[in-house]
């Protein structure tokens, strides 16, 4: 039962970055200069998913909290400083984009943009030191309690935050490739293609310093499994750029989206059995089983998402296939 | 200061920001759940304008409702890690549900509904605003399961120092949850009509053109507000029975029977004070006076007939000065049951010192300024916004603008007078 809720945190997490990703690279790249009606252009085909896609990582907290407390407590309060910037990204965006187009002022709203841009990066930044944190492991002590937050300032942690903004640029180039209006798209698909070297030149970096760090080495337990994230990342960047190339800007989406995924999967798997690594005392490590809530809240979560898990999954897909195609002048226009 | 006080103010600000939104969304997502059903029902053009007015103040509000609400679920982890570590196998379970079953579908079907104009059929349509209702009330309700849980914390027992599950019909039927959502649900009800009134009053005060619309939205609003404040009273002294057997020590340590349980925490727990802050009373008292004082909603329903509301203003003045009045009395009435709460997170099992997170204060004052300045900064704005686009008046908000329509702006200035 524990890997079975392990298994959903991880599908609802590593959905959050898939979908909310491409909604924070589509607000890094309203720096691109398209003027103020590409710039709107640009947020109506967000339109109708933006507030579905950002509502995943409220699930996901959900679940942490509801089937995995002890990991809920330490991790959000053991990695405070990048929690904490990734919530204000988060927030920025959710309210940037929501609100930008409320006043009719161009000057405004254009401030609005940026605070759109800023939150996206700082949410993808943030999400990426969160996720660089569990690679490397944190200094979990007997008491059970990680010991300050110093831990987090390491090379790798800044190198694995950049990557995660390269990556959910190219992610939402990738989208727009796909939703604007032809001519738009096309200019989408060589921002995607342009990226795509800037990202793998992050992902390489991040790797090495990865490679390098000891912490990182001690802490994952199945080393091929590690070995095999950069290696996937890169050949999905790849297949994205093929695609966007061969005018597929949908398999480009699926490729950029799977380049997001990995990371969440991969760290599940690697560290597995634990989902703490303790840099201090080996004896301290977190494992899945002992973070996970006891059986009979366990039991009762399990009643009640069986049901209502198709339920969610459909009112999302619902919502991609009313709203699927290209942006016209037909479509609706709010934010 | 010390990082338990940091961490407790910065809840008591997320809290009470958030508060004031999520009431205005539950509130004014009700009155719009009737709206548009009139529409789609009647097919009067009169509905939809009412639904697009109000439903572009709903939205505009319901962004903070998000904002304040996503910090409020990274909080529980980030500050009070203790929480989830001793009771989280209980208190968890109705907030993840509450994720799951509430928070997503709620904006999944608000993100379609917002953009689903002109483009869904009309009952579909309708059935997402529906969907965005039902699960705005599903949301109060765990939050109200979980809230009540801290208050009273039933179903439960303790082994090697941490909460385990036992009894979850418990939770559901907890003596401090029922009265409590009823109050709750209909505060936000009162504080819907109010606004709708108040906006409209201002409205009328001006002499809009638009006096068909805004009077029959005064109407609504008044109504609604006038069974609503009836509900509130009711609800709120029903609670004082079940508050007094459960929390003998909310309002004042002096009973024999808060005397008697401060004597046995005093055993269990050692000696401390077990008497919450006197700020609990007194955000009682305060509120209960708002509560009678807006209970003369009453006497305005007569002034109805004949629009003799309308003919003579100052009753219109009088709405409209109103307006801050149920926003005061609810978050008075919050800080009545979360300060009446203290020294607990949760009551008689979990002291707030060891539910705080071990963080350093430095780091918990940064937080603190920066979530307060952000959130702030962040409310103000969209009061700002909310403002402007109710005193701009219904002509053409942007919500259910047709595609076809000019952009903006919404009527160019004529080239030639």
């Amino acid at each position: 039962m524990d890997l079975a809720w392990y298994a959903l945190l991880g599908l609802f997490f590593a959905g959050y970055l898939v979908l909310a990703g491409y909604d924070y690279g589509v607000g890094l790249l309203l720096a691109r200069g398209v003027g103020p009606a590409g710039r709107r252009e640009t947020l109506t085909a967000l339109g109708p998913f933006f507030l579905g896609n950002e509502v995943w990582l409220v699930a996901a907290m959900g679940i942490l909290f509801g089937a995995f407390p002890l990991l809920e407590g330490e991790l959000l309060a053991g990695c405070y400083p990048a929690v904490v910037g990734a919530l204000v990204g988060v927030i920025l965006v959710t309210v940037g984009v929501q609100l930008r187009s409320r006043p009719s002022d161009e000057r405004i709203r254009a401030r609005w943009d940026r605070v759109v841009m800023i939150g996206s990066a700082l949410a993808a930044l943030g999400w990426g030191v969160v996720l660089a944190a569990m690679w490397q492991g944190v200094p979990l002590g007997a008491d059970g309690h990680v010991a300050g937050v110093t831990h987090l300032a390491t090379p790798f942690a800044a190198a694995a935050g950049l990557a995660m903004v390269t990556l959910v640029a190219v992610h939402g180039a990738a989208f727009l490739a796909l939703r604007l209006s032809a001519e738009a798209a096309a200019e989408a698909a060589r921002t995607a293609r342009r990226l795509v070297p800037v990202a793998l030149t992050t992902v390489a970096v991040a790797t090495v310093v990865g490679l390098l760090s000891a912490r990182v080495r001690d802490t994952v337990q199945r080393p091929a499994l590690a070995v095999l994230l950069p290696v996937l990342l890169v050949a999905a960047l790849l297949a994205a750029r093929a695609a966007l190339t061969r005018r597929r800007p949908g398999l480009a989406l699926v490729a950029t989206g799977a380049a997001l995924a990995l990371p969440v999967v991969l760290v599940g798997a690697a560290l597995w059995p634990y989902v703490l690594v303790s840099t201090t005392d080996p004896d301290a490590s977190l494992a899945v089983a002992d973070a996970a809530a006891s059986t009979p809240t366990l039991r009762l979560l399990g009643w009640v998402a069986l049901p209502l898990l198709p339920a969610l999954l459909g009112f999302q897909a619902m919502c991609w296939w009313v709203f699927r195609g290209r942006t016209d002048g037909r479509a609706p226009v709010y934010w | 200061m010390d990082t338990l006080l940091l961490a407790r103010l910065q809840f008591a600000t997320t809290t009470s920001i958030h508060f004031l939104f999520v009431v205005v969304t539950l509130g004014l997502v009700t009155l719009l759940v009737g709206m548009q059903t009139a529409w789609v029902l009647t097919g009067n053009p009169k509905w939809e304008r009412l639904t697009r007015y109000w439903g572009q103040l709903y939205v505009i509000n319901y962004v903070l409702g998000i904002a304040t609400g996503i910090v409020m679920e990274f909080q529980f982890g980030l500050n009070w890690s203790g929480l989830s570590r001793y009771v989280g196998n209980v208190f968890g379970a109705p907030l993840a549900i509450e994720t799951l079953v509430a928070f997503f579908l709620e904006s999944t079907f608000l993100g379609m509904w917002i953009f689903g104009w002109h483009r869904l059929r009309k009952s579909v349509h309708l059935a997402l605003l529906w969907g965005v209702a039902i699960t705005a009330y599903a949301s109060a309700f765990w939050i109200m399961v979980a809230n009540s849980w801290l208050q009273n914390p039933v179903g439960y027992e303790v082994r090697d120092g941490i909460a385990h599950l036992t009894d979850f019909g418990a939770l559901l039927t907890n003596p401090s949850l029922s009265m409590a959502l009823g109050h709750v649900v209909s505060a936000a009800l009162l504080v819907g009509g109010m606004l709708m009134a108040a906006v409209s009053a201002g409205h009328l005060i001006r002499r809009t053109p638009d006096f068909e619309f805004f009077r029959t939205s005064l109407r609504i609003g008044l109504v609604t507000a006038a069974l609503a404040i009836s509900m509130v009273q009711s609800f709120g002294f029903a609670q004082f029975d079940p508050v007094g057997s459960v929390q003998p020590t909310k309002f004042g340590g002096n009973g024999p029977e808060s005397q008697a349980l401060i004597a046995e925490w005093t055993t269990r727990f050692g000696p401390g004070d077990y008497t919450p802050p006197v700020l609990a009373s007194v955000g009682l008292g305060f509120m209960i006076l708002i509560g009678f004082t807006l209970g003369c909603v009453w006497l305005l329903l007569p002034l109805l007939f004949r629009d003799w509301i309308i003919r003579l203003r100052f009753p219109l003045w009088l709405i409209l000065f109103a307006l801050p009045l149920p926003f005061v009395a609810v978050i008075l009435g919050w800080i009545a049951r979360e300060v009446g709460r203290q020294p607990w997170v949760a009551y008689g099992l979990l002291p707030t010192e060891q539910a705080v997170s071990p963080v350093g204060a430095p780091l918990m004052l940064a937080s603190l300024i920066g979530f307060s300045l952000l959130l702030g900064t962040l409310a103000v704005t969209n009061w700002v916004l909310l403002a402007r686009h109710a005193m701009r008046g219904a002509a053409d908000p942007a919500l259910g603008r047709p595609p076809a329509a000019p952009s903006e702006p919404a009527h160019p200035e004529p080239a030639l007078l």
